[in-house]
């Protein structure tokens, strides 16, 4: 069994208890379904990367930052050229 | 019983590269809220991060100049939580293969404290806290951050001074960083246990979070050394936990526990490809490696005769070492060019920050100038004080501030000669000096300097005066 | 003639229209309008928003260019459509999220950016399964899209109002994004052609990410021509995203009539575990057209597919569960009403923002990335992954290309799939493989079953072997009357 409110809690998606059981209904049989890999015996190392590129790096060069105005445009607070959360509403 | 302490430190460094670490927005300090941010660094959906080339380098400088290796292959990593100051909720740092790992530090005792990882990473925005509303700048969310990680090694506040002042020199001396604290661009999280003398195992840790003044993070260590002693010793226990640091009580209070801890799900980071350091690279960067200040202070002292504390204060900004070197060139006494330095010019720079920065009129080709007409007795260092004074309120150079005839050259026969007039003309002085009266060789002394115009040595015009006397 | 090519005989809806402009047989703007009328009739739901202003602006462009003589591009003036997690400057992006209603991006995605300095006319974006997640286009929260074929049967996802629009005429051309299928799954349920390129292939940049390291962006298209062309177009190096391969230089529609003779092809058993009969005799019958071009094909083992499934929800769940962390109601998207602190906001915001498979997923890829889990399931997954990359290196070193069907079964109905999560994940098999092993694929329909839905194939390549696996595809296309199972009579008629 999948301790689920801690997964939730990490996961931010915590309301209260009668709304999990809703979404996760289903969660022990998908982890069940994750679960086919346990026995599986693995050799080999862990695997990054899977295009085989190496270093993909961009030069120490000033792009132009965008208009304070299209960055704020789809908060939906702002206050004084900042993004703003009310601690409560 | 005695307790001892058993300190470790994480020390954030902003990298002072021109932009940041994944996008070509100004990292700059101090601009309108919101003003260097592009899609990618407020982490609108669909973006993707490309790793400044020069973040890698600062860091391997920063690995070479404590003595760490370099992981020739290094790759970036997710560390996920949600905050609002977090635009991606995860934060793209170095997980199980930092750029660099196992350097050192090494205290003027000798003591080495170990680092055991350099990894490069993101800063995070910044909240203002605002009654009701909290607000959030991204200007520094992105800009390019390495964090130091020693072993705990370290046992006293003193020695976390030491520390935290020595990697300040070292960083800013290969000029990754300017380390201001005060601005955000140093912070350490001070880890702290406490265990008997003598013991080996490690007690229980707590964390302080986030200290950006040293006076504080000493403060602080006391602080939360005693509150840990005190509370093993009334029977009490150390939780892990997390602390703040209160300034204006000088205490320390909780923040989260063990049980709240993140779980911070490291993984690859997908959108970002591997690193990979050659040695040749390698190779080089240890050649651009500048001498540190602890080698010039060695130097200063030994070879140009300078005090200890004289050479301490030379070298710990680069930029004021880098000016006194340049100065010294064809000069025969370093020393004078130090204490010109010290006296003068420091009296001009008012704080710590403006020392850093050393942004001054005066050019080291200058000083070197001024310093050579004194070597040539041309003028004495009293005339090269007020000169340099001059040069450094005005930024006139040396030829606009001495006056043309006080170069001109003047010979030992013509201060002789200066000399006989100044005794003729001056009977009652010169009686009082064979009465035994030496301030009146002063006084002819002063009377010599006037006609000389201050070109001649003052010593020099003392011998001349007493044979004179003498011969008269 | 388009690049100087003989394609009297072309089924190209693209090459169609293009001539049309050309010979000044219709105005952009008049198709343009054709299409908006058509979209506006049409009852698949495969537009979540239209883009009628910059459409017609574009259409104007294009229209003045052609009357004023000059030299149009291949895309220039098509009318085409763009699935709604690929980001547009201006243009409502939602991912069909409730989470992302009302979100307008302030920048181009990368692929976008292409077809528009070509001209392309972007009639709306397309529908989808939300965030991308699911394979019926039915967790959209602008509700589903139906299958042209048959209106009470999905479309297939999470592409599948692109595939709906295309199949439907109402579109010329789609771009979808395919994470563990969602192009070629559609594709094959609706019988049109897709192709999930080589991981590295198509710039990745301003599509939303839902899986980094399996996400691919490609053309949905009613022929294998039209892919090419739509493919050539979009594969350009992006210094945008690292994972772009800066050596990519592709031109596949120009050598699509190279010759298949001597191609050696694959058919790995493992494809055909537990498929439906009919999806199997269509595949069984296209190897038969294939040895009769002359192309050696042999059924072969591939064991190591059996661990695709979880490897590909582990790893996939896990990375989107850290993709999907930014959406927390403060910069963009969706804010919950009432709370009492900031962290009950952004748990409000995302628990009521989100859609129960979204939930899942990031509960899972959560799950698998959490401290005394990771080795057991991240870590043991990515060491899969690995080896599933070495069983197809092996493979290819002995075949140029792999057949296998794109699904096992034909579209399925409404609803059918939405109650058992699982279950949806196992109708995954067949797509799955490639985008771990981040290689190319192209789907493309081989034959109708009894319910008279298409059935669909896909021809599996090498890193970068783009043109090889189209050119296959085209083959079959040239020499199989497949007009009459991929195309359904609606939508715009030229």
């Amino acid at each position: 069994m999948v301790d689920r409110k801690a997964i939730m809690n990490i996961a931010k998606l915590f309301m209260d208890e009668s709304e999990t059981d809703d979404v996760t209904e289903q969660m022990d049989n998908i982890i069940q379904f994750a679960n086919e890999i346990q026995n599986v015996d693995v050799k080999g190392s862990d695997f990054d990367n899977i295009n085989g590129l190496v270093n993909v790096l961009r030069s120490d060069e000033v792009t132009n930052s965008v208009d304070r105005e299209l960055i704020l445009k789809n908060a939906n607070d702002t206050k004084d050229g900042y993004f703003c959360i009310k601690k409560s509403k | 019983m005695k307790y001892e302490l058993v300190c470790g430190l994480e020390t954030h460094v902003e990298l002072s590269t021109k932009t940041k670490i994944f996008c070509g927005c100004r990292s700059h300090f101090g601009s309108e809220p919101n003003t260097n941010c592009c899609p990618i660094c407020i982490g609108l959906p669909g973006t993707l991060p490309k790793l400044n080339k020069e973040v890698v380098r600062y860091a391997i400088m920063a690995g070479l100049a404590t003595h760490c290796e370099i992981n020739l292959i290094s790759k970036m990593d997710r560390k996920n939580y949600v905050y609002p100051d977090l635009p991606k909720a995860y934060q793209i740092s170095q997980y199980d293969l930092p750029l660099c790992k196992n350097g050192y530090v090494e205290l003027e005792s000798g003591k080495k404290i170990r680092i055991n990882r350099i990894h490069i990473e993101e800063d995070a925005g910044k909240l203002v806290h605002k009654g009701q509303d909290v607000l959030i700048d991204y200007n520094r969310g992105g800009v390019p951050l390495i964090e130091i990680v020693t072993h705990p090694d370290i046992s006293s506040s003193d020695e976390a001074k030491e520390y935290i002042e020595k990697l300040q020199s070292i960083m800013r001396y290969i000029d990754v960083s300017d380390c201001k604290m005060q601005e955000g661009s140093m912070r350490c999280d001070v880890n702290i246990s406490v265990r008997h003398e003598g013991e080996t195992k490690l007690g229980v840790r707590t964390e302080i979070k986030n200290m950006n003044s040293i006076t504080f993070i000493t403060k602080a260590i006391d602080y939360e050394t005693e509150r840990q002693i005190d509370a093993i010793q009334s029977g009490g226990e150390i939780y892990q936990e997390t602390l703040r640091y209160s300034e204006e009580t000088n205490s320390t209070e909780s923040m989260r526990n063990k049980e709240n801890a993140n779980d911070y799900r490291y993984f690859g980071e997908p959108d970002l490809i591997t690193i990979k350091t050659n040695k040749e690279d390698l190779e080089k960067y240890k050649t651009q490696l500048p001498e540190f200040a602890d080698g010039r202070c060695k130097r200063y002292v030994n070879d140009y005769d300078i005090s200890k504390s004289d050479a301490k204060l030379l070298v710990k900004y680069k930029k004021v070492s880098d000016f006194f070197e340049k100065s010294i060139k064809g000069i025969d006494k370093p020393k004078t060019v130090s204490n010109l330095i010290l006296g003068v010019i420091f009296r001009y720079i008012e704080n710590e920050s403006d020392k850093q920065e050393f942004n001054i009129k005066v050019l080291p080709e200058d000083l070197n100038k001024l310093v050579l007409l004194m070597q040539e007795n041309k003028i004495n260092i009293n005339l090269a004080k007020k000169a340099l004074g001059q040069m450094m309120e005005t930024g006139k150079k040396v030829s606009e501030v001495i006056p043309d005839d006080y170069l001109q050259e003047i010979s030992g026969e013509e201060i002789k000669e200066i000399c006989k007039k100044v005794i003729k003309s001056n009977d009652s002085a010169v009686k009082d000096y064979l009465s035994g009266k030496d301030k009146a060789l002063k006084f002819l002394l002063g009377q010599v300097m006037k006609e000389t115009k201050g070109k001649a040595d003052a010593k020099f015009i003392e011998k001349i005066l007493a044979g004179e006397i003498k011969n008269a | 003639m388009l690049n100087g090519r003989n394609m009297t005989s072309s089924k190209s809806v693209i090459k169609n229209i293009h001539d049309k402009l050309i010979s000044k047989n219709i105005s952009c703007k008049e198709l343009t309008e054709k299409y908006f009328k058509k979209i506006n009739e049409s009852n698949l739901n495969a537009y979540v928003k239209l883009s009628e202003d910059t459409a017609y602006k574009t259409a104007e462009k294009v229209d003045k260019k052609i009357a004023s003589g000059e030299k149009i591009s291949p895309l220039e003036g098509i009318p085409m459509t763009l699935k709604d997690n690929i980001s547009t400057d201006g243009i409502e992006t939602t991912c069909c999220s409730k989470m992302l209603k009302g979100y307008v991006p302030i920048y181009d995605a990368t692929v976008w950016k292409l077809l528009k300095n070509q001209n392309a006319v972007l009639l709306g974006k397309a529908n989808m399964d939300e965030f991308a997640m699911g394979s019926s286009c039915e967790t959209s929260c602008f509700g589903a899209s139906f299958n042209p074929h048959n209106l009470s049967y999905v479309p297939g996802g999470s592409s599948g109002g692109a595939a709906a629009a295309v199949c439907g005429n109402i579109a010329a051309f789609g771009l979808g994004s395919d994470t563990g299928g969602s192009i070629r799954q559609p594709a094959g349920f609706c019988g049109i052609v897709g192709l999930k390129p080589t991981y590295g292939s198509v710039s990745r940049y301003g599509l939303i990410a839902y899986a980094s390291s399996f996400d691919q962006i490609g053309p949905i298209t009613q022929t294998v021509e039209d892919t090419a062309m739509v493919f050539d177009a979009i594969s350009k190096y992006d210094p945008m995203d690292s994972t772009s391969n800066p050596n990519i230089n592709f031109d596949t529609f120009s050598h699509l009539e190279d010759d298949v003779k001597g191609v050696k092809m694959g058919v790995p058993n493992q494809y055909f575990d537990g498929i439906d009969e009919e999806v199997k005799q269509s595949i069984e019958k296209a190897v038969k057209v294939y040895k009769s071009m002359g192309i050696e094909v042999e059924y072969f083992d591939l064991p190591e597919l059996r661990y695709s499934l979880p490897v590909y929800y582990i790893l996939a769940c896990a990375e989107a569960s850290s993709n999907l962390g930014r959406f927390d109601g403060i910069r963009y998207g969706y804010q919950t009403k009432n709370y009492s602190s900031i962290d009950e906001m952004i748990c409000k915001t995302r628990s009521e923002g989100f859609g129960k498979e979204v939930q899942r997923r990031i509960l899972l890829g959560t799950y698998v990335l959490s401290s005394g889990y990771y080795d057991a399931y991240y870590k043991k997954a990515q060491i899969l992954r690995g080896t599933i990359v070495e069983a197809f290196k092996k493979a290819f070193d002995k075949y140029d290309v792999l057949l296998a069907p794109t699904s096992p079964t034909t579209a399925f109905k409404l609803n059918y799939t939405s109650k058992d999560p699982v279950k949806t994940y196992l109708m995954d098999i067949c797509t799955v493989p490639i985008n771990i092993a981040g290689l190319p694929s192209v789907a493309l329909p081989c034959g109708m079953d009894s319910k008279g839905l298409p059935i669909g194939m896909q021809i599996l390549g090498k890193a970068f072997s783009e043109q090889t696996i189209l050119n296959v595809a085209y083959q079959y296309e040239v020499f199989t009357d497949y007009s009459a199972f991929h195309r359904v009579d609606m939508g715009v008629k030229l």
